[in-house]
């Protein structure tokens, strides 16, 4: 006998492909913000990014590092004068990328030890992340290359990146992350206010098909959509932008949680307007700011500290970590604990969801 | 007599401090067409959902085919057939679609091609639901409600909205449903559509049953009977007919004369062949169940668009 809730799939899944609307706007979104970003990101110019280089060390290593940088095609290396006072250069230049390779950078290496380089950045500048990116992937190919992954060479203050990246890369998992909310908050507060005015919720109700069997239809067709969304985005990344797929295991477990919280949110949220147009409002009122406050767009990290606090009870926030945790930094402990302020923020949403929604007038 | 299918005892649903039903009781026979009539906001409604276990009543008794609606709501789902008031369905979805979606959704169904023959909608099944008319859109919702091959069918205000030849089609569908052997719950304003399809009936306002019997039995009770009505007849038309000894009244220029018995009519030809008496034509009316409720309740059901119904 056919099940009820993957008939229920199977209808939604029908009627979307044949909604050219729906299907345009959950493609077309995120493909717009990918293609903005994307060429905002990319008008600056491959190669364009200046590095500031204060070379003290006299060896060849620290030339044929230099070199590497330059092959990235990413970084422009501007050399600094090695009696220079890195502060006052800085200062009177507005370096935004200033890089200190130590005087014994080519002995340490060749003793076996770890040479550090200082990278001092400017972190309110989006492309701080892209240079410590490019700096991070240099340093590690050289550190697999010099005897199977010893540290030998550090980067103070910098993060460790593991992929090989491009700008877009770093917008991504915030493209992700606002796409998921988008499409989930909207799509459930839409079709639930919608199913109610129009009473097809009246007519669901005169069957055995449950409320509950119907919201575990719809969280599993709107995980499909998501995974549609950020297909668009990968592909359109991949072919335009040259970006790299980074999803991992635990990107993809976040985007299903994520996914599922919002969807939780929406639920809530249609129910709690009596109509179409206030659902609609609110579920507008509630994703707006954190379009904006959830770290898709902005690095808020540079931001004051009230707008920081602001942002750490946004759930996207969380998302959009988690993400860049796990897709950018490799970094999959940072992105479990994310994981997990999620997941219970789901729980919540959905138990709540469930239970507030209702079919029937009394 | 046969079998109860629906017993309903002291029914009142209040809403907060409205009383939309204030204590009805009736039952409802296995096999019959048992219409509600009653204007906007008479509580048809709030009635039958109550009975098909979509409201909770405030206080009563509802029995359906012996279930009890308090308790037994799945037993009771799977047994009966709704089309809701303003019935809709996913547009974007195939007749034959929709149809094949609610069988799964119920354990038991009939083939979707009996019940597109049901409602005669086989040249329609794969139109999508949102591209059909209005009395396409019930027969597919009749096909719904047929799906789980019900004993008893709910069509709450099935012909509202519709046009007249859509309103007869729709007629044809609960006649054949009779036919079929299913019992019938319907609910209408329209006065006609009552006494043509009706077994009994009960005429609902504000809340109440204000007659409840065969539509029949309930002209006879509270309607006028049969009236001969003379056009502009004259006055020498008037004199003869007065001296008829029937029950004449004058109604600005027409006579109504009551027609107490089947001699009545003979009578009034009779006089009315003296070339003295003009008048323009002879017609003879029953009274409706529109004269029934306006004599009862001092108003008209008015329909949707405000003329009369
Ligand atoms: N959910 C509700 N809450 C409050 N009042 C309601 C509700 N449903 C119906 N009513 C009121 O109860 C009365 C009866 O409504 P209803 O049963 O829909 O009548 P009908 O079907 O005969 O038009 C109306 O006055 C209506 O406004
Ligand atoms: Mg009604």
């Amino acid at each position: 006998m056919k099940s009820r809730i993957g008939t229920d799939l199977m209808a939604t899944a029908k009627m979307f492909v044949r909604n050219k609307g729906a299907m345009f706007w959950t493609l077309a979104f995120p493909i717009f913000l990918i293609v903005i970003f994307g060429a905002i990101f990319s008008s600056t110019g491959t190669g364009s990014y200046t590095l500031n280089v204060q070379n003290l060390d006299h060896g060849p290593l620290s030339q044929s590092f230099m070199d590497s940088l330059n092959q990235t095609g990413v970084v422009k290396i501007v050399m600094v004068d090695p009696s220079a006072d890195p502060d006052t250069y800085i200062k009177d230049n507005s370096v935004t990328n200033f890089m200190i390779i130590p005087g014994n950078f080519t002995q340490n290496i060749a003793l076996n030890s770890t040479a550090t380089i200082e990278l001092r950045q400017d972190r309110t500048q989006s492309a701080a992340n892209i240079m410590a990116s490019v700096v991070g992937q240099v340093v590690n190919h050289y550190n697999l290359n010099l005897s199977g992954g010893k540290e030998h060479i550090a980067i103070h203050s910098g993060s460790i990146v593991t992929n090989n990246l491009t700008f877009l890369d770093f917008f991504l998992p915030g493209v992700i992350g606002l796409t998921a909310m988008t499409n989930c908050v909207f799509y459930m507060q839409g079709v639930q206010s919608r199913y109610f005015a129009t009473g097809i919720f009246r007519k669901l109700s005169t069957t055995p098909f449950t409320r509950f069997e119907w919201l575990i239809s719809r969280a599993l067709w709107q995980t499909v959509v998501v995974f549609m969304s950020v297909a668009a985005i990968l592909i359109v990344g991949m072919l335009f932008f040259n970006v790299h797929i980074t999803l991992t295991w635990m990107s993809i477990v976040l985007i299903i949680v994520g996914g599922l919280m919002f969807t939780g949110l929406g639920m809530i949220l249609s129910r709690f307007a009596k109509d179409e147009e206030t659902a609609n409002a609110a579920a507008s009122a509630v994703t707006f700011p954190m379009m904006f406050l959830g770290g898709s767009f902005f690095d808020l990290s540079a931001s004051p500290e009230w707008l920081q606090m602001v942002a750490s009870i946004m759930p996207l926030t969380y998302m959009n970590n988690g993400l860049r945790d796990t897709m950018i930094y490799g970094n999959d402990a940072a992105a479990l604990f994310n994981l997990g302020i999620l997941a219970v923020v789901a729980v919540v949403f959905v138990v709540i969801g469930v239970y507030v929604s209702k079919w029937t007038d009394d | 007599m046969s079998e109860t299918v629906i017993e309903v005892k002291n029914l009142i649903k209040n809403y907060g401090d409205f009383r939309a039903v204030d204590g009805i009781s009736f039952e409802v026979r296995k096999g019959e067409v048992f219409s509600i009539l009653g204007p906007n906001g008479a509580g048809k409604t709030t009635t039958v959902e109550i009975m098909e276990c979509l409201r909770k009543p405030s206080s009563g008794e509802v029995k359906v085919l012996g279930f009890d609606i308090a308790h037994q709501q799945n037993d009771i789902r799977k047994r009966v057939g709704i089309l809701p008031q303003d019935f809709n369905t996913y547009d974007l979805l195939t007749v034959k679609e929709n149809i094949d979606y609610f069988g799964v959704m119920f354990d038991r169904s009939i083939p979707t091609q009996e019940l597109l023959d049901a409602v005669n909608l086989n040249d329609k099944k794969d139109e999508y639901f949102k591209n059909l008319s209005g009395g396409l859109k019930q027969r597919v919702g009749v096909a719904i409600a047929m799906v789980n091959d019900p004993d008893i069918i709910f069509l709450d205000e099935p012909t509202t909205g519709l046009d007249p030849k859509a309103r007869r089609e729709v007629w044809e569908v609960v006649k054949d449903l009779k036919r079929k052997g299913k019992t019938v719950i319907l609910t209408t304003h329209y006065m006609e559509e009552a006494e043509v399809l009706s077994d009994r009936l009960a005429i609902m306002n504000g809340g109440r049953f204000i007659a409840y019997d065969t539509p029949r039995a309930i002209i006879k009770e509270h309607g006028y009977g049969t009236l001969c009505i003379i056009r502009s007849a004259n006055d020498k038309a008037m004199q003869l007919l007065t001296a008829t000894g029937l029950s004449v009244k004058r109604k600005d220029g027409d006579v109504e004369v009551h027609m107490d018995d089947k001699s009545s009519l003979h009578k009034v030809v009779e006089v009315l062949q003296d070339p003295d008496a003009y008048y323009d034509e002879i017609t003879v009316k029953r009274s409706s169940l529109e004269d029934v409720f306006l004599k009862l309740t001092g108003k008209r059901i008015e329909d949707d668009t405000g003329a009369k119904a």
